[in-house]
């Protein structure tokens, strides 16, 4: 069945226009002072491959953590009926508009050498993770979970739990519907969360630099070293700008229309 | 059934345009008085070195007292403000730690006074007070059991830093001298390397070694970036701001260039 699409009033259009034009004009910015004839040489520098070996290690290792974790999370915030669901659901979007420098500061509280349960795990098991790439995993993995559960949990409730309960009354396993028919209907939301929260990781600055520290090869990312390049070496700054442009949207491109559940 | 049409006449969406431009325009209208908010007008704003955090309010606290107009303080890295000032920052005085950085103002803002070498500073290793890893002396900057945290390159810390210490061992390069002390204070890192002033500073952190000041140092420059600015730059030059710089461990002067 092919639907006319809506047909748009004029007034409504120029706006959301002028909305686009305010999101791309600093793609342009960034886009017309690039220092293309240089890029060859500076996107060659150590600092600028190390840079983005820490952030795609990173970014991938986050959004494993964001998958294995947030799956059974936002399955458990549509399906169960948990006492205060309205409090853990706010928990859970907290990372999304707390400061990521508050973020970090609390991560550290928690999880630093003289933390919360950092403490122990220095005590313990020998673990300390600021100033290292696990600590810089963690800062990514916190930042971008969220994206990850809001979105796969907005999915697991428009798409209802009709053909779940008829396969029950038909004799099948909670595990045969989740392996049948949950998962496979859910997983264009988990593409897309996943996309999201991935790219979320691999722009992560304040939480990283707070709890994880900054050092080359080994915690400084793609916006750890762009904001360290913006008051030395703004050419420099502007290339890995670039390539975070570059992967972002790599990362995010294939997906929007693809995966994003369509109705 | 014919439902009736829902199009609205052409006269109509004319006055809905008019009707949201008009808000639009209102509301960008009480958007722009609100953002120019202007309660920091008949104050001076400094922008101010990192490592002078705790000295600037009370220098802050003597000009008020003394007649100045109020204060707003903006701290943080010498070159991170320096970049801010030349991306058009406003600001009346910036006091660095690195003269050099004056010169990279240019051409868009060149300073209309500058007092160079008004205080000095110098590094020293710091420990937490309870020192976790037992440091004692010169050698324990190389070992790699240790977190060790320095400023940046490009920071005066940090340039200093390297320049007296060589290659380290390091673990992380913090933006600004008060995020090593941060570091230090909480614990999270076993060894620094700060200035004296920030060791007296902070009660949480202590000299590694006791060692007699040394150069590579730093020395403060102020810079009037407005004609405004300049009777800062006289206080500065006073017994009474000399007196509270003196107070928080801060040099008269640098060592000149070269001594031990």
């Amino acid at each position: 069945m092919s639907r006319t699409p809506t047909r748009a009033p004029r007034s409504i259009l120029v706006v959301a226009l002028l909305g686009i034009a305010f999101l791309a004009l600093p793609v342009v910015g960034l886009l017309q002072r690039a220092p293309w004839s240089s890029l060859d040489d500076l996107l060659g520098r150590r600092a600028v491959l190390d840079a983005l070996r820490v952030s795609l290690t990173v970014s991938a290792l986050a959004a494993a953590i964001v998958l294995v974790l947030g799956t059974p999370l936002a399955w458990m915030l549509a399906r169960v009926d948990i006492p205060m669901r309205r409090l853990v659901r706010a928990l859970i979007v907290l990372p999304m508009v707390l400061p990521p420098v508050v973020g970090g500061t609390a991560l550290l509280f928690a999880l630093g050498r003289r933390g919360l349960v950092g403490q122990w795990l220095d005590r313990w098991f020998d673990i300390t993770l600021p100033f290292t790439m696990a600590g810089a995993v963690v800062a990514a993995t916190f930042v971008a979970l969220p994206f990850y559960v809001m979105t796969v949990e907005g999915a697991l409730r428009t798409m209802g739990d009709d053909l779940e309960q008829i396969a029950g009354t038909l004799g099948a396993s909670p595990l045969t519907v989740l392996r049948r028919i949950t998962l496979p209907r859910l997983l264009p939301a988990m593409g897309a969360g996943l996309a999201l929260a991935w790219a979320r990781a691999l722009g992560e600055f304040g939480a990283t630099i707070t709890f994880a520290g900054n050092l080359p090869g080994r915690t400084r990312t793609l916006p750890l070293a762009t904001f360290q390049a913006l008051e030395s070496d703004p050419e420099a700054a502007l290339a890995l700008s670039l390539v975070l442009l570059a992967v972002s949207l790599v990362v995010l491109l294939p997906t929007r229309d693809r995966w994003l559940p369509t109705r | 059934m014919n439902l009736p049409a829902r199009r609205l006449p052409g006269t109509a969406i004319l006055k809905l345009l008019t009707v949201g431009l008009v808000t639009l325009g209102l509301l960008m209208g009480g958007a722009c008085s609100l953002l120019d908010d202007d309660s920091n007008g008949d104050r001076l704003t400094v922008f101010v070195a990192s490592s002078l955090t705790d000295v600037i309010s009370d220098l802050a606290t003597a000009w008020e007292s003394a007649g100045g107009p109020g204060i707003v303080e903006v701290v943080g890295g010498s070159n991170h403000l320096a970049a801010q000032l030349r991306d058009g920052a406003p600001a009346d005085v910036f006091i660095t730690a690195d003269a050099a950085l004056l010169e990279l103002l240019a051409p868009d803002r060149v300073p209309i006074a500058v007092l160079d070498r008004f205080a000095a500073n110098h590094l020293v290793v710091a420990v937490p007070i309870d020192d976790p890893a037992g440091i004692h002396g010169p050698a324990d900057l190389q070992r790699t059991d240790t977190i060790l945290v320095v400023c940046v390159i490009g920071v005066p810390c940090g340039d200093t830093s390297f320049e007296r210490y060589g290659d380290l061992p390091i673990d992380s390069y913090e933006p600004s001298v008060r995020a090593v002390v941060a570091r230090l204070a909480l614990g999270e890192a076993d060894l620094g390397i700060v200035y004296a002033t920030d060791v007296a500073a902070e009660p949480r952190i202590t000299a590694a070694w006791n060692e007699p000041p040394a150069c590579p140092c730093v020395a403060y420059a102020a810079a009037a970036m407005t004609e405004r600015g300049r009777p800062f730059l006289e206080f500065l030059e006073s017994d009474r701001a000399r007196d509270v710089l003196t107070t928080h461990g801060f040099a008269r002067e640098a060592a000149p260039p070269g001594s031990p």
